[in-house]
């Protein structure tokens, strides 16, 4: 499904080249559920985006399928994180001049579905994430893990074959973070959604079928049978 | 291109309507503004200009003049001449005048200039002068040894006119002046009146009757030095001047036009001028809404981000700020355009500019309307555009996480 090949991202930071992925490589199966973790810095929310297709690596590369999808045109990458990818921010991001109901057929009407489909797989989405009595309410007007799992059926109205949640629970008190965690776990379960997520807290290890421990940008630990 | 101008129109929908009320205040008070000064500059100038000409056309040349083309300085049968130009379709009143130089004197000063002998019945069918009087009252059909002045020859103690030193200066209503015409002829005139339409060219003649200027030159019955042609607004000029042609091969015929000689020259000159105004205005605009929309967008830096991250393409997103702006130009303008018409013409109609030839009202223009929605929306459109592309060029990851 996705296949990371020698990944290396170096940023510089003024006279300073920061290595903040150093070689890192691994492969997602198809349905598979998989954590990425590590301490503060070392390297997981990098890996993420980079596997989002939100930044270019320094060097290695990214498959999609059998695509080497790594150098893909801005146009053609817009494309897959619109059809193929769902990404979760840490900070939910969402937009604050839609409501939820907007924020989540977006990218739908995006990808050129007809009105009354997006708008409806939105409400249905909604409501799968327990928010189906909140549709027209504004970011502002919702509360933090509700925000969250606005965001996550945003990543899921296009049917994505990838779910990327970076850090989703870092803002989120222990009930909502439970909440989110068993929201990702069941989208796994039962729409087969591959699902990768990044956590600092070892209690997420629960949550995952396979784990990847980053430290100093390099793999560190694999728990589960990660290729 | 339909996808993206749907996601376009409910992004740019949704910052109208949700996004930062003050900001779109004040960009839009700036296009008022700017969408007044575009159209108040030439609305004055038009009015100017319109005001010359009105002048000019009901004081001085009426729409079409007709002088002696041939050898003699005199139009000969004038009687016949003007019963067919009256029967012509679209002219709506003719009026015949002869004139002699002369000399008029008061109390020791003298002053050269043409005496006019004008019908009193169908002078007031094509010039307003006889509204103009200022101090006693216009001729009567059958006066004699009367005459009426015109301001700048009379000066009537203001010497705020502006040939005041060259004029008499002291003339007024029922003072006696002496006239001296170029064929000797020596005559005594009380002033029956003194004309003011602020024309200067009208202001510097003077009348007497078609009675009283017989007297003087009787060898100019049934002849004229100039013929006055007043006609409908939609006559066509051409097609009245070709029949008039018809009537008779010895005439020179003008219209009005050529006698604008100095509202053409003042009009070529306010054109330059406004372009100058309105390039300066322009570019003012262009600056200040670029501005606004630069720190607007500098805030929603990370919702473009964002917004790129979820997959929505660049060109969306573009065009959701174009769709902003026109928005913002569009009821700016219509807002301008209610303020100008229903605030400050009424405004200036009541307290009008005055300018020698006369107050000015301010017009406008079907041309200057589009020619002002079409600037507003380019600099509009230019100004949100250029600070937007900058943002969608930034990496997503900066336009996030900065």
């Amino acid at each position: 499904m996705i296949k990371v090949q020698k990944l290396t991202k170096i940023y510089n930071m003024g006279h300073v080249k920061v290595k903040a992925l150093d070689g890192v490589s691994f492969s997602v199966v198809s349905g598979d559920m998989l954590a990425i973790m590590g301490k503060s810095g070392s390297g997981k929310s990098t890996l993420l985006r980079q596997m989002g297709l939100l930044d270019l690596p320094t060097r290695g590369r990214i498959f999609l399928g059998r695509y080497d999808v790594t150098r893909f045109p801005e146009g053609q990458r817009a494309r897959l994180r619109l059809k193929y990818l769902g990404y979760v921010f840490q900070e939910y991001a969402l937009l604050g001049e839609l409501t939820a109901h907007q924020n989540v057929y977006l990218p739908g009407m995006m990808l050129g579905r007809s009105g009354r489909d997006y708008k409806e797989h939105a409400a249905e989405l909604l409501k799968l994430v327990g928010l189906g009595k909140r549709i027209n309410h504004y970011p502002k007007e919702l509360s933090g893990g509700e925000q969250q799992r606005v965001a996550i059926a945003r990543a899921l109205i296009n049917s994505p074959k990838v779910l990327l949640a970076d850090e989703p629970c870092a803002n989120l008190d222990t009930i909502s973070s439970g909440v989110v965690m068993d929201t990702l776990v069941r989208l796994n379960h039962d729409m087969k959604v591959t699902v990768v997520f990044v956590s600092h807290d070892p209690a997420d290890k629960q949550y995952a079928r396979h784990i990847l421990i980053l430290g100093d940008g390099k793999i560190i630990e694999r728990e589960g049978e990660i290729a | 291109m339909t996808r993206s101008l749907r996601v376009a129109c409910l992004l740019a929908f949704t910052s109208v309507t949700k996004g930062n009320f003050r900001i779109a205040l004040l960009t839009m008070l700036i296009l008022i503004l700017v969408a007044l000064n575009l159209v108040f500059v030439p609305g004055l100038l038009d009015g100017l200009a319109w005001g010359a000409n009105d002048k000019l056309i009901n004081t001085y040349s009426s729409d079409i003049v007709i002088e002696s083309g041939g050898s003699s300085h005199y139009i000969s049968n004038v009687d016949q001449l003007l019963t067919e130009i009256e029967q012509i379709k679209g002219v709506e009143a003719v009026t015949a005048r002869n004139y002699l130089g002369a000399e008029i004197e008061y109390e020791g000063k003298y002053l050269g200039a043409a005496v006019y002998g004008v019908n009193l019945d169908t002078e007031k069918e094509v010039f307003t002068i006889a509204d103009s009087i200022v101090e006693g009252s216009y001729l009567d059909a059958d006066d004699v040894d009367t005459i009426v002045l015109g301001i700048q020859i009379a000066g009537a103690d203001n010497p705020e006119l502006e040939l005041y030193a060259r004029s008499l200066q002291s003339v007024h209503a029922g003072d006696t002046v002496t006239v001296t015409y170029t064929n000797n002829m020596k005559k005594n005139y009380t002033v029956k009146g003194i004309f003011y339409t602020e024309f200067i060219q009208t202001d510097l003649q003077s009348y007497v009757s078609n009675t009283e200027f017989d007297t003087v030159a009787p060898y100019l019955v049934n002849n004229a030095s100039v013929i006055y042609v007043k006609t409908s607004e939609d006559a066509d000029s051409e097609e009245i001047i070709s029949r008039i042609m018809s009537t008779s091969e010895e005439l020179r015929i003008t219209t009005w036009e050529d006698h604008a000689g100095l509202v053409d020259s003042m009009t070529e000159s306010f054109k330059i001028i406004e372009i100058i105004i309105d390039t300066v205005n322009l570019l003012v605009a262009g600056i200040t809404v670029f501005i606004v929309t630069y720190i607007d967008v500098a805030h929603r830096k990370r919702q473009i981000g964002i917004q790129r991250a979820i997959g929505i393409t660049p060109a969306a997103i573009t065009i959701s700020y174009v769709i902003r702006a026109i928005f913002y130009a569009v009821v700016a303008l219509a807002l301008a355009m209610l303020i100008y018409k229903f605030g400050i013409i009424p405004l200036e109609a009541r307290y009008p500019f005055h300018f020698p030839f006369g107050d000015v009202f301010l017009q406008i223009s079907p041309f200057v309307l589009i020619r002002t929605a079409l600037l507003l929306f380019a600099v509009s459109v230019i100004s949100a555009l250029l600070p937007v592309r900058g943002v969608i060029r930034t990496k997503i990851i900066d336009a996030i996480w900065g």
